[in-house]
């Protein structure tokens, strides 16, 4: 018995005795091999007084670590690069406990905020406090089959609306099968993908919250793009199916043609790129077309910033290195090269790279052509609820879908008084949770704080 | 020799005390804080407003909640009624006398529960997959069924309660065949001596005698039922499925406190499980007793 007391004492005492290895200087987490990659080899080259060490994780550990940091006041890593359903979990708490550092004076003080592409600081702007710097814009175009659409002799310029896209590329639909059903379908969509429906919404406008952060979710614009969606899916003229997207299934249909153009972030050419190299060369990519005639003809998916853990000494040093990784000039070159993705800083648009011909995009400048939709790119939240608001308008879509093949009702004007109804009832349900969080509903009381 | 007594009777206390120690730490303190937190809002452990009751009100009103138990005792129902039910039969089947290769039947039956339930969820979500989906490619292939059939969308919980069958059944199987084969051999022979037939002799002799384990194994499958997480979260890919149909009490909960990050409405969840759970612990206790008793 003593000597388990005395192996017990032992013990506790050497692991609190246990010296807790230094830090080794500036920390940084990101989920992006290829960040991680280039802004290694880009740290190498400068002075060791702005060298930072980079860690690699999954997002759901970067998640964890980042949240367990933020809400127990423990150390994380100084630099966090957190991809925007990530970082909107900072900013569920009061203000004042936000674990990022507020870099709104920082920004504005260096001219950045007009610098850096004004929708890129949508998702980290949380009431009315911006913090993280952008890393990205991803406006969204659409992909299309090429070799199949111009062999077919369709000019795509000839396309401004989605109304537009289904008369002039409809042709293409026109073999069947033996049981009477297409063999091909124009669009990757499905009413089920929560993630398109959003592309979708924000692109004409609608959404699930307003630019005051509240729930926006029962209106006009997103009945009538869900009662489309529904239209384009399930209707008599079915115009779209699914082939998922980051699936050697859904791949292996994109490459048979089975659909023939798809929502395309700057981001998700490189997915296709590495997936799906048997396309290289008979792919293009076009501005997405308009819900109506001189409409936005983009819109955006996916998102990424880098903030800086309040709780880290200093600041000063932090900022110099975070605005460093995302304002070089060759570090904007490196990850278009290698990731298709473009740069939010204005200032850097101008550079060649953007101009190069892309062989896989059948030699399109397909950066330029991204570049010149960023501006256009709509204005997204930060909320933490956006998640939830998301599921919420995919369960009434797919409530929707079951009543338009219940009543063989498929006409937008029939269905937009049920789809009005459904999302009544999600933004309920969103609006419910929203107000459950006294932090955001009432900021102006100041919690009970018990250190 | 009072010393000596005093340390003997101290002795338990001593050897138990580590262990008392880590429960209270991780055990007994956290079970206590969760009530206090099913009380507020928070915000981390430093941000904290007390709200009292409402998150229990909040639930008892809120639709989504009556949707997640309805769903979670749905598949406890499949649990139950379907898989457990199949593992007996399973177990019978190879308890029978002469049974040729019975080791390799019980690996093949048992095999499935050796996989996690994520490579499960995995696996059923490229079999109903649309299109390149095995049902849907076999079928096609058979009757000209829609290639484009959605599986996941239309049939939510038979998907779930077929994949936690195929996983499952063999592993309770286990349970009934070491009952089975504890089964008085000679209680057996004098039924069937008296000339019974299988059906009386399993139902006058066999079930009886395998009842407390069956009574185990029902309450170990309610539980883990109610426990219900990675199967649908995966199989549905992070969602509830269509219409919430895969939303169970579980998942509820994680969608509550770590998407909402609602941290006190999700403890709320957790200890109406709880308290779920301790009820169907205490009628199978219950149950047991009055087995052992008459």
């Amino acid at each position: 018995m003593w000597v388990m007391g005395v192996l017990a004492a032992v013990s506790t005492a050497a692991v609190f005795a246990w010296p807790v290895p230094p830090r080794d200087g500036v920390q940084m987490w990101t989920f992006a091999r290829l960040h991680k990659v280039r802004y290694e080899a880009a740290i190498a080259e400068w002075p060791p007084a702005q060298r930072a060490s980079i860690t690699l994780l999954s997002m759901p550990a970067l998640e964890r670590r980042m949240l367990s940091a933020f809400l127990t006041q423990t150390p994380s890593a100084d630099l966090i690069e957190a991809e925007r359903r990530v970082a909107a979990r900072a900013f569920v708490g009061p203000l004042e406990s936000v674990g990022f550092a507020d870099l709104t004076d920082r920004l504005r003080a260096e001219g950045l905020d007009e610098d850096i592409n004004g929708p890129s600081f949508g998702p980290w702007t949380s009431r009315g406090r911006i913090f993280g710097l952008p890393h990205d814009v991803h406006p969204v175009m659409l992909g299309y089959r090429a070799d199949i659409v111009e062999a077919a002799g369709i000019d795509v310029g000839r396309i401004e609306t989605w109304d537009d896209f289904i008369r002039v590329m409809s042709p293409l639909m026109l073999g069947k099968d033996a049981s009477g059903k297409p063999v091909r379908f124009l669009l990757n969509l499905w009413e089920d993908k929560d993630d398109l429906l959003e592309v979708l919404l924000l692109q004409a406008g609608g959404g699930f919250f307003d630019g005051s952060e509240r729930v926006s979710i029962a209106t006009d614009i997103n009945a009538r793009v869900l009662s489309t969606v529904i239209a384009w899916c399930r209707g008599p003229q079915r115009i779209a199916s699914d082939a998922p997207d980051f699936t050697a299934s859904g791949n292996q249909l994109k490459v048979e043609g089975y659909v023939l153009a798809a929502l395309m972030p700057d981001w998700m050419c490189n997915i296709w790129r590495i997936e799906i190299p048997q396309l290289a060369g008979k792919v293009k990519v076009m501005p997405l077309p308009a819900w109506e005639k001189g409409g936005r003809r983009t819109s955006v998916w996916g998102g990424t910033m880098l903030g800086i853990a309040k709780a880290s000494p200093d600041q000063d040093g932090l900022w110099e290195i975070a605005k460093r990784l995302y304002t070089s000039r060759e570090l904007a070159r490196e990850i278009y090269r290698e990731g298709d993705i473009i740069t939010p800083v204005r200032s850097l648009w101008s550079d060649p790279v953007f101009d190069e011909a892309d062989p896989y995009f059948s030699g399109q400048r397909k950066g330029r052509m991204f570049i010149n939709l960023a501006p256009s790119v709509p204005s997204r939240t930060s909320s933490p609820f956006n998640t939830l608001a998301k599921q919420r308008v995919r369960d009434a879509a797919l409530s929707l879908s079951a009543y338009a093949q219940s009543r063989g009702a498929f006409d937008v004007e029939q269905l937009k008084p049920e789809a009005m109804r459904l999302l009544e009832i999600a933004e309920r349900q969103v609006r419910t949770q929203v107000e459950r969080n006294v932090f955001l509903t009432d900021p102006g009381e100041q919690p009970a704080v018990h250190p | 020799m009072s010393a000596l007594s005093g340390k003997l009777r101290s002795a338990p206390w001593m050897l138990l005390a580590p262990f008392l120690a880590v429960s209270a730490m991780f055990v007994a303190f956290p079970l206590v804080q969760s009530v206090s937190l099913s009380m507020r809002q928070s915000f981390g452990p430093a941000h904290t407003r007390f709200v009292g009751l409402t998150n229990y009100r909040d639930l008892l009103s809120d639709p989504l909640f009556w949707t997640a138990v309805r769903n979670t005792l749905l598949f406890t129902a499949g649990g139950v009624f379907i898989q457990l039910p199949l593992s007996l039969l399973l177990a019978l089947l190879l308890n029978r006398p002469g049974l040729r290769a019975r080791t390799a039947f019980r690996i093949i039956f048992f095999a499935p529960a050796l996989v996690g339930v994520v490579f499960v969820a995995m696996i059923f979500g490229v079999i109903f997959e649309k299109r390149t989906g095995l049902v849907n490619q076999f079928l096609h292939a058979t009757i000209g069924w829609d290639l484009d059939f959605p599986w996941l969308q239309t049939f939510v919980m038979p998907a779930l309660i077929l994949s936690a069958l195929w996983q499952y059944v063999g592993f309770n199987m286990v349970y009934f065949l070491s009952a089975l084969q504890n089964v008085r051999a000679d209680l057996l022979e004098a039924v069937r001596l008296d000339g019974a037939g299988r059906w009386k002799a399993f139902r006058y002799v066999v079930f009886p005698e395998i009842r407390p384990v069956a009574g185990f194994v029902v309450l170990l499958s309610i539980i883990g039922s109610f426990q219900l997480f990675e199967l649908p979260y995966v199989l549905l890919n992070s969602t509830a499925g269509p219409d919430n149909r895969g939303l169970t009490l579980v998942m509820y909960l994680y969608q509550m406190g770590f998407d909402a990050g609602d941290l006190g409405y999700a403890s709320a969840v957790g200890w109406v499980l709880g308290l779920i759970l301790v009820a169907f612990t205490v009628l199978q206790r219950r149950m047991s007793r009055g087995e052992v008793s008459s």
